[in-house]
């Protein structure tokens, strides 16, 4: 009746420990859903061949995958940076998206050099997404609102606004394509020796190393991190808790937001705006930063690795393989990182063969 | 073969190890029938192992346990209970949304599985009436005091038919009249022939309630013996393994004054009244001891101090400089500790590190940080010490301090507090909760502080403790001092009548 193991909960989880847990859950998802592959009668090496040579195969399907990371990477860093203070931005789509849509606002209005116009867009946009974040972040710094319900609401927002200036008053009346704005002629530049890649792919991992110093060896690191921990205990220590919160939610939205612009004029193809805009990005970088753990050299792995299984899911698409499969892959995947994340937690031990033994003398 | 009749439960030989740490280590327990049976042992001496292992939440590594004479082990709280044995554990486990009656179904495998409200409430005042204990069973548990949620707790557990109550520090969380109730209802369930088993580290409280009493100490077996007759004293030198010199050090000293309040009012977190035009003064190198029934405004008091809460009117200065309206950080920053009453909740961030919570007060010192930047080292530098001054027991720096027992996170919270009281500490209830030897740690690192001119302002709702540390003493009621008194004339009874409202125990 009694197991010979038993699970018992670590006192200390060490980085090294979770990581692999983490990597060895995503290895046993990917086990699985080709498990999975063979009930539906697909041979799942082949599949697996078919996505390693898509990635890996061509110089194409490695910059395929960078050019997918950007906006995930941008979104996700944001959101970890909220999530340090424990604070859940699920809104970063929307931000993202206020962001597109104040650089093209500036981006095809606007009449100025394209260098000058870049930067104007950057900085419209960071600031478009601050803004779309501002009222969550005052309405729970000041009075307590749970941020995860207003943040997540604001995306409906952003996206019918969105879909407003696409389908009225910002209409590209020139294009065949009815749904979407005129396109921003000020591009990003390619990133050196690479064809499809803007140098907006240097942004993300700018931000995630600037991240991971001022959280190891900053103050301001050190009390967000302690607000996280305990709001009451930081303004016991004398930390302006409400202030703090109001600054990170505001950055949060304005890295989003600068994802949007990033997005705008350094993706291929995606220089005007429309409904389809977001590919669900936002959600994308909350699974990331939450399998991250918050940690920004986690942000860049597991956005990567997100990122390529995007990029592999595209690419099976054209190989027949239904959109839904690939959904229920990148779901099981998912679920062996997040099992894995808590067995590292806990260790197997032995249960002493003494006391199992008495067990069987027991309900005598 | 007489006795054994008798025995409600025999535990033989039982050990058990967490981690490769010993925490019992072959221990006896006779739990007699009709018995209230103390167990008595500092923090981790191994009583709540041990009544774990009885309640079935910890299976033990090696030894037997006997209820009315048959061997038994058991996989699950349910089969403990079965076999008679429950626990009330110091941490409710109730629903404060839902109903008395509902709490007291939850999960019995007697509840059927569709049931009205009217239907439970009745089956509730059953089980009441059966035991002889009453709550009201349409309340919800929330508005219930803590006294009745626990009787909520002791009813839920009496209900499934346990012949054996392990009570873990019950009266930890109670206000005195509760735990008098509480003892009330526990001689009526012995008389009635059930057995209580009594964990705690209070002496006096063990001494009276209890009819044996069993000292752990480390993990062993120390001894078992009548209550009748013992004393608090030999009963601590029996769980500490040492005599322990518990006096204090008094001495009249005439220093300047370093917190002066004068005329204050302010407002608890219901804005209500509570503070009602307090005047104070504390001087270098004395303790003020504030004595008073808890909810008296002395927790009011000790925030607007250290700038945790406004004042209405008034001023307060520490050593000359008006704090009236200042910043936590900018009090602190005049040399103020405080130990706040809530250690857990506003003191520390039980889910960081050790290290995190330990350089709290000091991050922003020189020795800590340039500019921006934290110094990693120093940091590290830092905690060790700190960790090695308070005798903090913890396996790493980096662990969890929520993971640390209640005591070692006492004892880091009391010694960074300790570390940046220069001039005025403030202790909300220092020693409440832990045990004989963490108690008498904490007191003297309060002493110390005081000796090196410190001025300390210290609350307690323990009368005894307040007259054992402080040199001068303010009775506080509903929000205003009703007298002070010097060392000289300290007066229990005199105190006592003032902590009630009673002018006439005014000192003259």
């Amino acid at each position: 009746m009694s197991l010979p193991f038993r699970f018992a909960r670590r006192l200390e989880v060490n980085n090294k420990r979770s990581t692999s847990y983490r990597i060895s859950g995503a290895i046993a998802g990917l086990v699985a859903s080709g498990l999975l592959l063979l009930l539906t009668s697909r041979n799942p090496i082949r599949l697996l061949g078919q996505s390693l040579d898509a990635i890996f195969g061509s110089q194409r399907g490695i910059e395929g995958v960078m050019v997918q990371s950007i906006p995930i990477l941008m979104c996700a860093i944001g959101v970890a940076l909220s999530l340090r203070m424990k604070i859940w931005n699920i809104g970063s789509d929307g931000q993202f998206l206020m962001g597109a849509f104040a650089a093209v606002g500036v981006g095809t209005k606007l009449d100025v050099p394209h260098w000058l116009l870049i930067i104007l867009m950057a900085l419209i946009a960071s600031i478009a997404g601050a803004a779309w974040i501002l009222i969550p972040a005052l309405a729970r710094a000041y009075w307590g609102v749970n941020e995860i319900i207003t943040t997540l609401l604001l995306n409906f927002v952003a996206l019918q606004l969105v879909l407003w200036s696409a389908l009225g008053f910002w209409r590209d009346k020139k294009s065949q394509v009815t749904q979407s704005t005129e396109a921003v002629q000020a591009v990003l530049p390619r990133f050196p020796g690479l064809d499809s890649v803007s140098i907006s792919f240097i942004v993300p991992i700018v931000l995630a190393v600037l991240f991971w110093f001022v959280f190891r060896s900053t103050r301001v690191g050190y009390e967000i991190d302690m607000i996280g921990g305990n709001a009451n205990a930081a303004e016991f220590a004398g930390i302006n808790v409400k202030r703090r919160i109001v600054t990170v939610m505001l950055l949060t939205g304005a890295i989003a937001g600068l994802g949007g612009m990033l997005q705008l004029t350094g993706a291929p193809g995606a220089q005007a705006l429309s409904g389809g805009f977001s590919n669900r990005f936002g959600l994308s970088g909350f699974i990331v930063a939450a399998l991250a753990g918050a940690s920004f050299a986690g942000v860049l792995v597991a956005g990567l690795f997100i990122s390529a299984m995007f990029y592999a899911g595209i690419a099976l698409q054209t190989k027949g393989l239904s959109v839904y499969i690939i959904f229920g892959i990148y779901g099981v995947v998912l679920v062996g990182i997040a099992v894995g994340e808590t067995m590292a937690r806990f260790r197997l031990t032995r249960t002493d063969p003494t006391s199992a033994a008495t067990t069987t003398g027991a309900s005598a | 073969m007489g006795e054994s009749i008798n025995l409600a439960v025999e535990a033989k030989g039982i050990s058990k190890s967490f981690g490769g740490v010993l925490a019992l280590d072959n221990v006896n327990l006779e739990l007699r029938k009709g018995e209230v049976h103390a167990l008595l042992g500092e923090n981790g001496a191994g009583k709540t192992t041990l009544s774990n292992i009885l309640a079935g939440l910890y299976r033990a590594d090696g030894g037997t346990v006997l209820v009315d004479g048959a061997e038994r082990e058991f996989h699950s709280p349910s089969q403990a209970i079965e076999a008679g044995i429950g626990m009330v554990h110091q941490h409710f486990r109730l629903v404060p949304p839902m109903t008395v009656a509902e709490n007291l179904h939850l999960g019995s495998p007697d509840t059927p599985a569709i049931v009205s409200q009217k239907k439970l409430v009745a089956s509730a005042r059953r089980m009441m009436d059966e035991i002889g204990l009453e709550v009201d069973p349409t309340a919800r548990v929330w508005q219930l005091s803590v006294g009745e949620q626990q009787r909520v707790e002791i009813l839920r557990v009496l209900a499934r038919g346990a012949k054996v109550l392990i009570l873990d520090e019950p009266t930890a969380v109670l206000t005195a009249q509760e735990a008098k109730d509480l003892f009330v209802v526990i001689r009526r369930l012995v008389a009635g022939g059930r057995t209580v088993v009594f964990i705690s580290h209070k002496l006096n409280e063990v001494i009276e309630i209890s009819d044996r009493i069993t000292v752990l100490r480390g993990g062993k077996h120390v001894v078992t013996r009548d209550a009748a007759g013992a004393t608090p004293r030999e009963l601590a030198r029996l769980m500490t393994g040492e005599e322990l010199d518990n006096s204090v050090e008094h001495r009249t000293v005439d220093g300047s004054v370093v917190l002066d309040l004068i005329d204050v009012f302010a407002r608890n977190h219901r804005g209500i009244e509570a503070l009602h035009g307090v005047n104070l003064q504390v001087r270098s190198g004395e303790i003020l001891g504030i004595a008073g029934v808890s909810g008296n405004g002395q927790t009011e008091l000790s925030e607007v101090v250290t700038g945790l809460r406004r004042t209405q009117s008034g001023s307060i200065s520490i050593a000359g400089t008006d704090v009236t309206g200042g910043t936590t950080r900018s009090i602190a920053e005049l040399g103020v500790g405080h130990i706040p009453e809530d250690r857990i909740g506003v003191g520390m961030a039980g889910s960081a590190s050790v290290k995190d919570n330990a350089i709290l007060r000091h991050y922003r010192s020189s020795e800590l940080s340039s500019g921006t930047r934290l110094k990693r080292g120093s940091v590290i530098d830092f905690a060790k010490r700190l960790v090695a001054a308070g005798r903090v027991q913890t396996r790493s720096i980096n662990m969890p301090a929520g993971q640390m027992s209640g005591g070692n996170q006492q004892r880091l919270v009391a010694k960074r507090e300790s570390m940046i009281a220069d001039r005025l500490l403030v202790a909300a209830h220092p020693t409440r909760g832990l045990d004989v030897l963490a108690t008498k740690e904490v007191q003297s690192a309060i002493v110390e502080r005081r000796d090196n001119g410190c001025a300390v302002l210290m609350i307690s709702d323990d009368l005894d403790e307040v007259m054992l540390m402080s040199d001068r003493i303010a009775v506080m009621y509903e929000g205003r001092v009703m007298g002070i008194f010097d060392r000289s004339q300290f007066d229990r009874e005199r105190i006592g009548m003032l902590m009630g409202g009673q002018v006439e125990g005014a000192p003259s």
